[in-house]
């Protein structure tokens, strides 16, 4: 019940708590990261907020590009020197900040133009398909006789092609 | 009181096209006949004529008539037998539209009967004269000619002591011979009597068999319950009508005269049904004592008591007879005077009151009829019976049952028992209402009547006032009802239509479209119709309503599921019925090739070759058609159109593509029903795969930072 209401709630604390200890646990084991991380997914943070879809694809289109753009730095900080003051330096440089936002703004940019591609491209298939399938008909229909467009079921009984078509 | 119009498919206002009108000239003359005269004798040239061959041996010349040789609904023509010249012939024209009796017709063909003309053959053929075929008979010529008209030359001479040897012997033996095997003559009469050798020592019966029993008698010859009827109504009767009108001929032979020629025939009637036949139709003619009880013996009123043909045999034959005694009916003492006539018993009262109806309905609720008959010996049951008739009608005043024919034929029951049947302008008896609906039907245009009276029941309202049936009229009453059982069916095959025909095996076809061909066997229907495929509307169906009946009631098939199929309001199937009984004849009949017909029903079968739904199937059959018209084969085309296994195919492969154009249209409607939904969706798979792109391509950039820096 109590997971129900959390849910109904619209905030899942399980989660909450989850990414809490994970901060806490960066915090101390790993600050530097932490440092850089926090700024550097910042978009991801504020797509999270505006997405709502159930799935949550803007989140992970932005995420994933995000990602990209933070990752380089991180690397770099693992590698050269893992310090509060290396992450200083990478977050206070406008170029770093700019490449971080600018892969998630491509990310953003992804999670805008494809759907309308897709969708385009389906319903592209879709016509093909019914062309196809009204073409199969007419062609039953010539063969067969309009009758053969008349069914008994009365609730479900179709026009013939010729006149659907009109 | 309410009288209803029967409702019946034809109303028969006209005659059918094609069929030529009777010469009623001809047909009139047995009422106007005295019984003596013969009819017309003057030479007669027809401006159209020519010699028709029938039977492909018999040259019937006709413009030769033989007026010696006529029957009242009969014309004679002279005839040359082509493969015997020395056989002597001639030939009967039947009127069209007159019943020829062809049971006795095709008995005559197989079987011989001493005492009467020999049929030698039949055939309808196209009879130029009426610009029509017509049924034509040869008989034997008579080389001693009429009887009467040698008696009128004095040539011969029959004296009272010659009427039981030469007369009534010879003629007793016809009737007998006739009667033991196809039914009695019903034509006899002085002008229908010859003399088969030149020496004039053989006499024989006329002809019989162009008309129905009775149909060519005059009244006088008619024992008074069939001569108060109509004459197309007396009906078969049996030998004991013939054994009459054998007294009432050797009554007119031995006098040399008709003894009621001068009697109006309304007072004819009258007289017998008061006094009896015999006192009426003698007169007051003194005939020879020897002959007195025979005759009043054989023209007893009485069917039970007259003379049979071993009783007159007994006469002749001077063995001890059993003559009947004269007996007087009841009659009032005071006459009761309805319409200026005065009646002292209650037939003829049943008799005039059929004529005025109206009048005879007012006259039995008066108090003059109450009281005459109150004093009628035991008039007080009779009375009972009139005024619960009366009462009933007054219960049905809305129905047919209120209607004064209804009542007056009620009472004519009552009065009358031994009348015949009587409503409305109609009087038959019940043997005798085939002949009845086909003249009415066939000559004067108008069945109505007669079809109405069979609606109503008006039999057997008839028969329940019998107090007994005899067989012959038990057979009659189950005739009747079968007649009313198909009448109450309205589909081809049955209804009015079905009625004439079944109850008149020598009626022709009165199709329009065949009635010029004069069809009266079910072999010539399909040369018929052949015939008539060169001129009819083609678009028009071969089978109508009284073909349809026709064959029903003269094929001797089983052809219930053809009518069944031709009734059918579907029409594709009912025209596969037209088909399948017209192929079926054809292959029973084994009828040659019909081109004209074949033709004529391929061009119909459009509605049954798209039963079909297969276009390759259809377009196949469209191809096939005209190569099975040329064979003139219905039967062919009835196989290749009604293939069992073809139509199984095209039935189940019709199902498969209705289920494979449904599926199609579920997926249409599917797809395209969908709108929102399919967009929202569209665009839901958009943003997945942006995502998917997107992770795909963090993942590959993380991998190969990765990768770079570990080497």
């Amino acid at each position: 019940m109590a997971v129900q209401n959390a849910t109904q709630g619209g905030r899942d604390w399980s989660k909450v708590l989850g990414m809490g200890t994970v901060m806490v646990l960066l915090a101390i084991f790993s600050l530097p990261t932490l440092i850089v991380l926090l700024p550097g997914m910042l978009p991801t943070g504020v797509a999270k907020v505006c997405d709502r879809t159930d799935q949550r694809y803007a989140t992970f289109c932005v995420g994933g590009l995000n990602l990209c753009g933070v990752f380089p730095y991180l690397l770099k900080l693992w590698t050269d020197d893992h310090s509060i003051n290396a992450a200083a330096n990478i977050i206070s440089d406008i170029f770093s900040i700019l490449v971080m936002y600018s892969a998630a703004g491509f990310g953003w940019m992804m999670f805008m133009a494809i759907p309308p591609v897709v969708s385009a491209f389906l319903t592209v298939l879709a016509q093909r398909r019914v062309t196809f399938l009204r073409s199969l008909q007419e062609d039953i229909v010539t063969e067969w006789g309009p009758e053969v467009s008349m069914i008994d079921d009365a609730d479900s009984k179709p026009a013939p092609v010729a006149n659907k078509r009109r | 009181m309410a009288e209803e119009p029967l409702e019946t498919e034809e109303t028969g206002t006209d005659l059918p096209d094609g069929l030529v009108p009777p010469d009623e000239d001809a047909l009139e003359s047995a009422d106007d006949s005295d019984g003596l005269m013969p009819p017309h004798k003057e030479p007669e040239s027809s401006g159209r004529g020519g010699p028709v061959l029938l039977r492909e041996r018999y040259l019937v010349d006709s413009g030769a008539r033989l007026p010696e040789f006529d029957q009242p609904s009969a014309k004679a023509y002279a005839v040359e037998d082509r493969r015997d010249l020395a056989n002597k012939v001639f030939a009967l024209v039947c009127t069209p539209g007159v019943p020829v009796r062809m049971d006795d017709i095709i008995a005559f063909r197989t079987m011989d009967f001493p005492g009467v003309l020999a049929l030698i053959e039949w055939e309808v053929v196209p009879w130029p004269p009426l610009g029509q075929s017509a049924m034509v008979i040869v008989y034997e010529k008579p080389l001693g000619g009429r009887v009467i008209d040698r008696l009128r030359r004095k040539d011969v001479r029959i004296t009272e002591y010659d009427v039981p040897r030469r007369l009534t012997e010879p003629l007793i033996e016809g009737l007998q011979a006739l009667n033991d095997k196809i039914g009695p003559h019903r034509a006899l009469r002085p002008d229908n009597l010859y003399y088969l050798d030149a020496d004039m020592q053989e006499m024989v019966l006329g002809p019989h068999v162009t008309a129905p029993p009775g149909f060519d008698q005059p009244p006088d010859f008619e024992p008074i319950d069939r001569a108060t009827c109509q004459r197309e109504g007396r009906g078969t009767g049996d030998i004991r009508d013939d054994v009459f009108a054998l007294g009432v001929t050797i009554i007119h032979i031995v006098t040399g005269y008709n003894p009621v020629a001068k009697v109006k025939p309304e007072n004819l009637i009258h007289q017998r049904l008061e006094n009896g036949s015999y006192t009426a139709l003698c007169g007051n003619t003194r005939l020879p004592l020897p002959l007195i009880e025979p005759l009043r013996s054989m023209l007893a009123d009485d069917p039970s008591v007259r003379w049979n043909h071993t009783e007159v045999n007994n006469w002749v034959t001077g063995q001890k007879t059993n003559p009947v005694k004269k007996t007087s009916s009841p009659r009032a003492e005071v006459p009761f005077r309805f319409r200026k006539r005065e009646h002292l018993t209650l037939a003829t009262l049943a008799w005039h009151f059929a004529q005025h109806p109206s009048d005879a309905v007012r006259a039995v609720q008066s108090d003059d009829f109450v009281n005459w008959i109150k004093r009628y010996p035991e008039g007080s049951a009779t009375l009972e019976s009139i005024r619960g008739a009366v009462q009933t009608a007054k219960f049905h005043t809305e129905s047919y049952q209120g209607s004064d024919y209804f009542l007056v034929s009620k009472l004519s029951n009552i009065l009358d028992p031994t009348a015949p049947i009587r409503y409305k302008d109609l009087a038959f008896m019940p043997d005798g209402f085939g002949t009845l609906l086909a003249i009415h039907w066939g000559l004067k245009g108008d069945p109505q009547e007669a079809a109405q009276l069979l609606a109503h029941d008006i039999p057997t309202l008839w028969f329940t006032t019998r107090e007994k049936l005899s067989r012959p009229l038990l057979d009659a009453q189950k005739n009747i009802a079968k007649l009313k059982s198909l009448l109450a069916i309205n589909d081809p095959g049955y209804g009015l239509e079905r009625v004439v025909y079944e109850s008149n095996r020598g009626f022709a076809c009165m199709s329009p479209l065949i009635a010029k061909s004069n069809v009266v066997v079910i072999e010539q229907l399909l040369p018929a119709l052949e015939l008539a495929a060169n001129s009819a509307d083609t678009s028009s169906r071969p089978i109508d309503r009284h073909i349809a009946a026709f064959i029903a009631a003269r094929f001797d098939q089983d052809i219930h599921p053809h009518l069944k199929a031709l009734a059918s309001p579907k029409e594709d199937t009912s025209i596969i019925g037209m088909l399948s009984l017209l192929a079926f004849l054809q292959w029973k009949l084994r009828a040659p090739s019909m081109l004209a017909l074949t033709s004529w029903v391929g061009g119909l079968l459009g509605p049954a070759i798209n039963a079909y739904h297969n276009r390759h199937t259809r377009d196949q059959l469209e191809k096939e058609i005209p190569r099975l018209v040329r064979k003139g084969s219905l039967p062919e085309i009835f196989n290749m159109i009604d293939d069992a296994e073809k139509r199984q195919e095209d039935g189940e492969g019709f199902r498969a593509a209705q289920e494979e154009w449904l599926q199609a249209e579920e997926e249409i409607r599917d797809i395209e029903g969908a709108g929102e939904e399919r967009l929202t969706k569209a665009e839901r798979s958009g943003q997945q795969a942006a995502a998917t792109i997107s992770i795909m391509l963090g993942l590959t950039v993380v991998s190969i930072l990765l990768v770079m820096e570990i080497m």
